[in-house]
């Protein structure tokens, strides 16, 4: 009797169910539906099928360099925050800190501060120290946003690690480093896979502290930030949005098969060494 | 197992702010011997062994392999090596991977590794286990992968920490007689910590018996168990009744001591120094003191008591019988022969207790 009452195709629950994944999902799909739409403006009737948009796209220099900066600057920031977080995870889950939970909140704090006021009080600071506004100053402030975030995820992937393993490899004759190599890396790599995709993502599209702190090469959020004023060059943000949906969704799909083949792969490579 | 001390711990100390987890240990184990450190949880003995694998710093004091005095040598270049209370299986590597771990730096052929791998599980009796991985093995086979990734490594001494603890009772008895099978055919020096008696007793040539960071006596398991020195240890290892006395008479080789407990008790005298007036204790294992339902009329070693409770345990009972005016019982052990323990646990009646001098035990008044 009660599958039955399980089995009832329609309920209020489901109901709900079906808007909140229309709610999410409708916004992100009008951006393929438009970008193959053959007209200017955004909005229906849709006229035709083309893929000129994408055309332009390709050949629109100034948006594909906007685009490698993006993709440099996430690649940067996701490994420097992540050798970062890593080691204060390492930090606070191997040794005995003093005030080890108020380091961890303080840490993480720039979470929760506005990136607008990070923005401007990096600024103040560049420009008192003369240092010229590029994509390094906006990888300085990424990699403050970012590191939080990979030593909460190091963190949880570091406490369950039993100690017992690295000192049996010692133990075994390896060096304190090559214990790291052999044991402790291999067992954190999912962690630090996690952690290297989420501080890509969020540099990536992070809009606030790059439209403060660059110079004159723009990060794509940037760029289309200063490309709405066109509404001719829409469509190829349109264009450039669903191949970066594409991409987002291909990540994730690797991210999730990677973590569940496990390890094993990368530690047959050391063991050959 | 030659006379040789081959590892010496000289006055080795180890402090935690105030507590002294190791304090003034100083001990000689003997090549191949089959050595255990046995005391109560928190006793020092795993912080001893952690001293002498290199993972724990002495405060003061030496240790010595081979000749060798280890100073400050990490772990990885000490000649001993560990089996982990938990085994500390490697979860990411295979069986194989597991027990090469520790051979990469011999740079040896993969196909002499194999062939060390394989030999590796045969002696440990898990041949073809070599492409599992670390959550495919139950607890026993990781306990004994952890003692072959160790053994490959051919350590001059073998450090075993509580590694039987995690097992079932059955399992790990059967653990206990195969681990000592193979001490013995490998031939290395084995440190074996463990807080189980019985376990200890079971397995090694002697035994080492720790508490709060001292140790208090060495000797063979018989010897220990037989002629305990101390209080506790006479307490720790098996099961013992304690009667405090005071020395009435001394005659030669045998001590007469009254006790308010069960009144006169005479005993051997050993190498106990004493006069007549010392405050004693004597010790007196359970199972050697008969209980009978047959008056005896002694007034040396013999006491009449009423059966308090038994317990039943199949091929013997714990017999305790209240002594004196009911204050004190004694604990018998009777064995279950043709069901003489089953008979008498059942007895409402008084009963007497006798034992034979050489039962008791003379310790030391104070209550150590």
């Amino acid at each position: 009797m009660k599958s039955a009452a399980r089995k009832v195709p329609f309920s209020a629950l489901g109901v709900y169910t079906v808007i909140y994944l229309a709610f999410l999902y409708i916004p992100a799909l009008f951006l393929p539906l438009f970008s193959f739409n053959d007209a200017i403006y955004i909005a229906f009737p849709i006229k035709g099928f083309t893929l000129k948009w994408y055309e332009e796209m390709a050949q629109n220099a100034a948006m594909l360099a906007a685009l490698e900066s993006s993709v440099k600057l996430g690649v940067v920031v996701s490994i420097v925050s992540t050798i970062l977080g890593t080691m204060a995870a390492k930090a606070f889950t191997r040794y005995s800190i003093p005030y080890s939970r108020s380091l961890q909140v303080f840490i993480a704090l720039p979470l929760v501060f506005p990136l607008i006021i990070l923005g401007v009080a990096l600024l103040v600071v560049f420009s008192q120290i003369n240092l010229p506004l590029s994509m390094f100053t906006i990888g300085v402030s990424h990699v403050v946003i970012c590191m939080p975030f990979s030593m909460l995820v190091m963190i949880s992937r570091l406490e369950g690690f039993d100690k017992g393993l690295e000192e049996a490899a010692q133990d075994l004759g390896e060096t304190p480093w090559m214990t790291f190599w052999r044991v402790t890396f291999p067992i954190a790599l999912p962690g630090i896979v996690a952690s290297l995709l989420l501080c890509f993502t969020i540099s990536f599209d992070e809009f606030l502290l790059a439209f403060f702190l660059s110079g004159d090469e723009p990060t794509l959020p940037v760029y289309i930030w200063s490309q709405l004023r066109f509404p001719t060059k829409l469509p190829n943000v349109l264009a450039l949005g669903s191949c970066i949906l594409l991409l987002s969704v291909v990540i994730v799909v690797l991210a999730e098969w990677f973590r569940r083949i496990g390890v094993s792969p990368s530690v047959e490579e050391t063991e050959k060494q | 197992m030659s006379d040789e001390n081959f590892i010496t711990l000289r006055n080795l100390s180890r402090h935690f702010g105030r507590v002294r987890a190791v304090d003034d240990v100083s001990l000689e184990v003997k090549r191949g011997e089959f050595f255990s450190l046995l005391g109560p949880s928190g006793c020092g003995k795993t912080t001893l062994m952690r001293i002498i694998a290199g993972f724990e710093e002495e405060t003061a004091g030496e240790v010595f392999i081979d000749g060798q005095s280890m100073g400050r040598t990490p772990p990885h270049q000490r000649p001993s090596n560990m089996v982990f209370q938990n085994y500390a299986i490697f979860p990411h590597l295979t069986v194989q991977q597991n027990i090469a771990f520790g051979l990469r730096k011999e740079k040896l052929p993969k196909e002499q590794v194999n062939r060390m791998v394989e030999e590796a599980l045969e002696m440990i009796k898990l041949p073809g286990y070599s492409s599992r991985h670390a959550h495919q093995l139950s607890g026993g086979q990781r306990q004994r992968i952890a003692l072959a990734r160790a053994l490959i490594k051919k350590p001059k001494v073998l450090l075993l920490d509580e590694p039987l603890g995690a097992l079932d009772k059955k399992l790990r008895e059967q653990m206990q007689l195969e681990l000592r099978a193979l001490q013995k055919s490998v031939g290395i020096t084995f440190i074996f910590v463990t807080h189980d008696q019985e376990e200890a007793m079971t397995m090694s040539d002697r035994i080492a018996v720790m508490n709060d960071g001292k140790v208090l006596e060495i000797g063979a398991p018989a010897q220990l168990y037989e002629r305990p020195k101390s209080r506790f240890v006479a307490d720790f290892l098996g099961s013992m009744n304690f009667f405090d006395g005071r020395v009435l008479d001394i005659d030669g080789d045998s001590v007469v001591v009254e006790s308010p407990q069960v009144g006169k008790i005479r005993v051997d005298r050993g190498d106990a120094a004493m006069s007549p007036g010392s405050e004693v204790v004597v010790a007196i294992r359970p199972e050697n003191i008969v209980v009978s339902t047959e008056r005896i009329n002694n007034d040396v070693n013999t006491v009449k008591g009423r059966i308090d409770n038994a317990a039943f345990l199949g091929d013997r009972s714990n017999i305790y019988v209240a002594v004196g005016d009911g204050a004190s019982t004694v604990l018998t052990l009777m064995q279950n022969l043709s069901g003489a323990a089953s008979r008498i646990g059942g007895q409402s009646g008084d009963v007497w207790l006798r034992w034979s001098d050489d039962a008791g035990i003379l310790l030391p008044g104070d209550k150590v």
